[in-house]
């Protein structure tokens, strides 16, 4: 076996790096060249000297952080080399633009999942299985109580949220990019008929999925002056960085809910001060895990991102898959 | 009506924050279903069916076998979700659909009246065969009410008042008389239930049940302003709060826990059916201690309160007596409604009557309580000090104009508690917290220094804010120095300021002292560790109270 320094990817500085071809996946800190994943904050920062992605992701990240960054960009599917590494990106199906990144060296595969989600999702492509020696996948939902309904189901029940308390203006919280997209396209298939509105962050990411050709209901943009009677009976979507502090003072008679996986969990849903949990998630939950690990034929799996132990021993107890530890 | 109906009401009532939308929810509920599953609904929603039939440890052997998921698998799932009911619920979800079995449309009634009781009669391996079957074809929707069901874990934040509250909505009736209704023993049944919004008011009925129970509020700034002449004063004995009533001759002991009592205090119902005169006392039960005219501790109580029949030997190792403070009903006459300080003058009246009246001597196991008399609100803080020194845990002060209302009535009664008694300790272990705080480290246990070791003295689990609490569990994942199971052995840097209300002796212990009431009121982030208290500080406190 080889030592952690041997693989061809590996942790460094808390961050996926590949030495040989001197390039960082997702990096936290400013390197000189950072493949991107996908267009959420926790896996970007500022100041690399050179950023690669798709081209979606591109498009989503200057919208998000400003033009003054200097990406380059590829199609899915399409390969590059640095430094005699064959680079490919694949849509993993996390949000619009996300993919998962393959390395073939020597004629070694890597892939690195991203964060993916098997579920279908109307406003992004849907996760490719690609066969790979070496996996390296997120592992955020990694125990079997994790399992989501189908999305329009969710979608059924926060129409029915909404429309069961007619006298109340409905606060929806959930992440400004990708969960809010996908969200509004099952609502818009659902029977509910107000109003929908969103605040600025949500509705800057719904233009910009539109100007990709994403089939995005239109919403209003929240202004912080309307008339209560204006809300009563409408959804309202907004960030969850607004759902503590001062904002919601600006409704009254309100029903609020947070959309994300964890509230699948009761405590959790008690414990997060929400009314109402919507458990749906970008993210794949058990099964999809399971089922990316065994389709990818990988033979060495690594898990990051999420506390993994249980899922590890899980497949090399159950189907002797060799799961390997990074050491961070 | 199905048990869907059910289900989808624990889901509302789960997930609505608001006291009027779940009196509108649960009305709803009562107006759409038969009475026989409403009555069930009351019994489940006011926490009367703690039942177990199967341990949450058998459930969830059940399902590994079954679906063939290793045990610490399970485990593992547990300790995020902190319940397990839920957990099979959510490790089952998608696994019953794929067989093409009919789904079931049981309703609440025959599950909890016949499908669950009948398990019990089953062999183990019909009784798992039984379970499955039952998973397999109760629709998923049902399976958290089931599994809770199952494993005697029902809770729902309800209270009986929002019962109350919503049945008296639905039949526009009084609280007062709809909570009298609904004291004692609840057995669902049609009866049971048409009693409860039956429209006639119908005394006899209501006979044996005790009054609902007036509860002191926390003391008030403000009731300082005014004359202390205004006010009863009382020891606030820490014993079992109790109505004693004799109606028709018969004697019935009841608990502010609804609790028909009779059998665990055969003594005092025989010695008070002496008397001769009817009526409704509300009092205190409390191991007394005859030679120094004071209650002995509480956990003398506790060795007779969940033993029923008492042998002779009992009797006299633990002499139980009533102190009364309140007379209710007397001769079928309900005096609730004239002022305190009349109720206690014929209070005093009948019990002296009742004294020299009565032929067997009643004194060895009632009285009336005794009154204090401060001069003023300086002399009353006085006496609450002292309280430790009679074993009570400080005063009640009473209007003594007020009529017996129902419930913790603001303007009534308030008590007056001694300040607990603190020491700072060290946090030594965590464990995860289960319900509402699964997946977090929330249960805490601390010591003290001996010498130049920490000795564990206490653990405790509340206190802290929800923000503490999630820093102080980022701080142990942090600073674990070992993991036993869900337990973490911690490195010695916290230092929090515990309170609790009693300190005594106790050999179980490595420490030597057992406190009682344990909880955290202070993290002590200003004090480094041997800035802690020590045990001999606790002996101290031990000596300076006793």
């Amino acid at each position: 076996m080889r030592t952690k320094q041997e693989y061809l990817i590996r942790y460094k500085d808390g961050n996926l790096y590949c030495e040989l071809a001197d390039i960082w996946i997702d990096p936290s800190k400013p390197v000189k060249k950072a493949l991107i994943t996908h267009a959420h904050f926790d896996h970007f920062t500022f100041g690399c000297e050179e950023y690669i992605s798709t081209k979606e992701t591109a498009i989503l990240l200057k919208e998000r952080v400003g033009d003054n960054i200097k990406i380059k960009t590829f199609e899915y599917g399409e390969e590059f080399k640095i430094n005699g590494i064959n680079i490919s990106f694949h849509p993993s199906g996390h949000i619009l633009g996300s993919s998962q990144i393959r390395f073939i060296f020597a004629e070694e595969k890597w892939l690195i999942s991203g964060d993916f989600k098997l579920q279908k999702d109307q406003t992004c492509k849907q996760y490719e299985i690609v066969k790979t020696d070496y996996l390296i996948s997120e592992c955020t939902f990694g125990l079997p109580i994790f399992k989501w309904d189908e999305s329009n189901k969710v979608a059924n029940d926060i129409s029915k949220w909404i429309t069961n308390s007619p006298e109340k203006t409905s606060l929806l919280f959930c992440y400004s990019l990708g969960k809010a997209q996908r969200l509004l396209n099952e609502i818009s298939q659902t029977n509910f008929e107000g109003n929908i509105y969103s605040h600025g962050s949500i509705h800057k990411m719904n233009n910009s999925y539109r100007e990709l050709g994403i089939d995005i209901k239109d919403t209003i943009k929240i202004e912080n002056k309307k008339k209560i009677d204006e809300l009563k009976g409408s959804l309202i979507l907004l960030p969850p960085s607004l759902s503590k502090g001062s904002y919601l003072k600006n409704f009254k008679n309100i029903q609020t809910a947070f959309a994300s996986g964890w509230m699948s969990i009761r405590a959790l849903r008690k414990r997060s001060g929400y009314d109402k949990g919507f458990a749906i998630s970008d993210h794949a939950d058990w099964d999809g895990i399971l089922e990316v690990v065994k389709k990818s034929e990988a033979k060495n799996v690594f898990f990051h991102h999420g506390d993994s132990e249980a899922l590890s021993k899980y497949l090399v107890e159950k189907e002797s898959i060799n799961v390997l530890l990074f050491g961070k | 009506m199905s048990l869907k109906k059910f289900s989808e009401l624990f889901g509302d009532l789960d997930s609505i924050n608001s006291t009027n939308n779940k009196i509108e929810v649960l009305k709803n509920y009562f107006l759409s279903n038969d009475p026989i599953d409403n009555s069930w609904a009351i019994y489940l929603l006011t926490g009367k069916s703690n039942k177990r039939f199967i341990s949450g440890r058998y459930l969830k052997n059940l399902f590994s076998q079954i679906y063939e998921y290793p045990q610490w698998l399970i485990d593992t799932c547990y300790l995020k979700v902190g319940d397990s009911a839920e957990v099979i619920t959510l490790l089952l979800k998608n696994k019953t659909n794929s067989r093409k079995k009919k789904l079931s449309n049981i309703s609440l009634n025959e599950l909890l009246s016949e499908t669950i009781p009948a398990l019990s009669k089953l062999n183990e391996e019909e009784k798992n065969l039984e379970i499955k079957n039952l998973w397999e074809t109760l629709p998923e929707d049902n399976h958290l009410i089931f599994n809770k069901i199952l494993t005697g874990t029902f809770r729902v934040g309800v209270s009986i008042g929002l019962i109350t509250k919503s049945i008296s909505k639905l039949i526009n009736i009084e609280e007062e008389i709809i909570s009298h209704r609904l004291m004692g023993n609840f057995k669902p049944s049609i009866d049971s239930y048409e009693f409860l919004i039956n429209k006639n008011i119908n005394l006899q009925e209501l006979n044996s049940k005790p009054f609902p129970f007036l509860l002191a509020n926390t003391i008030e700034e403000k009731i300082f302003k005014n004359s202390i002449n205004n006010f009863q004063f009382e020891w606030k004995y820490d014993g079992i709060r109790m109505q004693l009533i004799k109606r028709s001759g018969n004697v019935s002991l009841w608990t502010r826990g609804q609790e028909l009592v009779n059998e665990s205090f055969p003594e005092l119902v025989e010695k008070m059916s002496h008397i001769k005169d009817n009526f409704v006392l509300d009092g205190e039960l409390l191991v007394w201690n005859f030679k120094e005219q004071i209650a002995f501790d509480f956990s003398f109580l506790q060795k007779r309160i969940n033993r029923k029949s008492p042998t002779q030997e009992i009797q006299i190792k633990y002499p139980i007596i009533f102190v009364a403070y309140d007379l209710l009903e007397i001769n079928g006459r309900d005096i609730r409604e004239i002022k305190l300080e009349n109720r206690r003058f014929e209070l005093e009246k009948y019990f002296s009557k009742w004294q020299n009246k009565t032929k067997n001597n009643i004194s060895k196991i009632f009285k009336i309580c005794d009154l204090l008399y401060p001069k003023d609100w300086s002399e009353a803080l006085n006496y609450k000090e002292k309280s430790r020194e009679n074993n009570t845990e400080g005063l009640i002060i009473k209007n003594k104009t007020s009529k017996y209302a129902s419930g913790r009535k603001k303007g009534v009664w308030w008590k007056y508690k001694v300040d607990p008694m603190q020491l700072d300790a060290v946090l030594i272990y965590a464990k995860g917290g289960s319900g509402r705080r699964a997946g977090l480290y929330t249960d805490y246990s601390f010591a003290l220094w001996k010498d130049q070791e920490l000795i564990k003295f206490a653990s405790a689990y509340s206190g802290l804010t929800n923000i503490e609490i999630k820093e102080l569990d980022k701080w142990i994942r942090k600073n674990t120095i070992e993991k036993f199971g869900p337990v973490r052995s911690l490195k010695p840097e916290m230092v929090f300021e515990i309170s609790f209300e009693k300190i005594q002796i106790s050999k179980r212990h490595k420490s030597g002292i057992a406190v009682r009431f344990p909880r955290i009121t202070k993290w002590r982030k200003d004090k480094k560790i041997h800035d802690a208290d020590s045990l001999e500080n606790a002996y101290e406190l031990m000596k300076k109270i006793s």
